[in-house]
């Protein structure tokens, strides 16, 4: 099963890509919470690098994982993730596309989740959704 | 955390409450769980030791005493239960499944969501299991107030 989460910005789509792979601009939004601290936002911005972005909540770290599959800048962006992961095959796929639109960019995201985990699947949506909002107001 | 689980009715102890005697000393204490040697205290069932074991191991978690936490609020979906990215969905499930054979949490099938409950009555046995040792601290410190208490008369 897949989720999917479309927005439309007015920012072009090397802005909109770049984002996600600049530490400085990334922290601001990627797995960032309200309540939360980014304690660590790590990136190594190429194929078979990753990042580790944490998120300090009260007094329990949100961990997140990374490992980047495609880097087509600005059209594509694949990586695999995970979150908190204890044991190693816990990563699902996160395929990111941004097309250009007028002055701006759409962009979409499909995050591939097996179908057991169907139950969690209105709240990671609510995720995504948060953090694509969190990158519109990230962004000039 | 917001507010403590209350149990729904009254306690049920099922007649296997320990009463101790205020004179055991504390290594008799530390081995009656797993043997029945006094007059003056009742056995303990081995189906409760075992029901204490799991309620124990699942309150012996963070993530899962946030979930118990939030479920005091009222039903849940095991989505809500799990704070998004925050835990692999693999290990929420895991904690889930602590929590139900534990008893604490029941599920319940609402359409397509699984609907998640609080169910406090391990709570409220682990809770008697507890008390027996405050009154035993309570008496100990009784015990010390009198000694102090003599020995204040004692000296000049």
């Amino acid at each position: 099963m897949e989720i999917v989460v479309s927005r439309e910005f007015a920012a072009p789509p090397e802005m909109v890509f770049d984002a996600w792979l600049d530490p400085n601009t990334a922290r601001r939004f990627l797995f960032a919470t309200a309540e939360g601290e980014i304690m660590r936002c790590d990136i190594d911005p190429r194929v078979g690098g990753g990042f580790t972005i944490i998120d300090r909540r009260g007094n329990a770290d949100a961990v997140h994982r990374g490992r980047y599959e495609v880097i087509n800048r600005p059209h594509r962006l694949v990586f695999l993730f995970s979150p908190d992961a204890e044991g190693d095959d816990d990563w699902s796929r996160v395929s990111i596309d941004v097309s250009r639109r007028d002055g701006g960019s759409t962009l979409t995201l499909r995050h591939e989740m097996d179908e057991r985990w169907a139950d969690y699947e209105p709240q990671t949506r609510r995720g995504w959704t948060e953090i694509i909002e969190g990158l519109a107001a990230a962004l000039p | 955390m917001k507010g403590t689980p209350h149990a729904s009715g009254s306690s049920r102890s099922a007649g296997t409450l320990i009463r101790i005697n205020p004179l055991i000393e504390i290594p008799t204490l530390c081995k009656l769980n797993y043997s029945v040697d006094n007059q003056s205290v009742a056995a303990i069932s081995n189906q409760m030791v075992e029901r204490l074991d799991t309620t124990f191991h699942a309150l012996s978690d963070p993530t899962r005493r946030a979930m118990l936490a939030r479920l005091t609020l009222g039903e849940r979906s095991i989505g809500e239960l799990a704070e998004p990215f925050a835990m692999s969905f693999a290990g929420a499930s895991k904690h889930v499944k602590v929590l139900e054979q534990s008893g604490l949490v029941v599920r319940r099938k609402a359409g397509r969501q699984q609907l998640c409950q609080l169910r406090p009555e391990p709570l409220a046995e682990a809770e008697a299991w507890l008390r027996q040792w405050e009154r035993f601290w309570t008496s100990s410190l009784d015990r010390l107030e009198t000694l102090i208490a003599a020995e204040k008369e004692e000296t000049p």
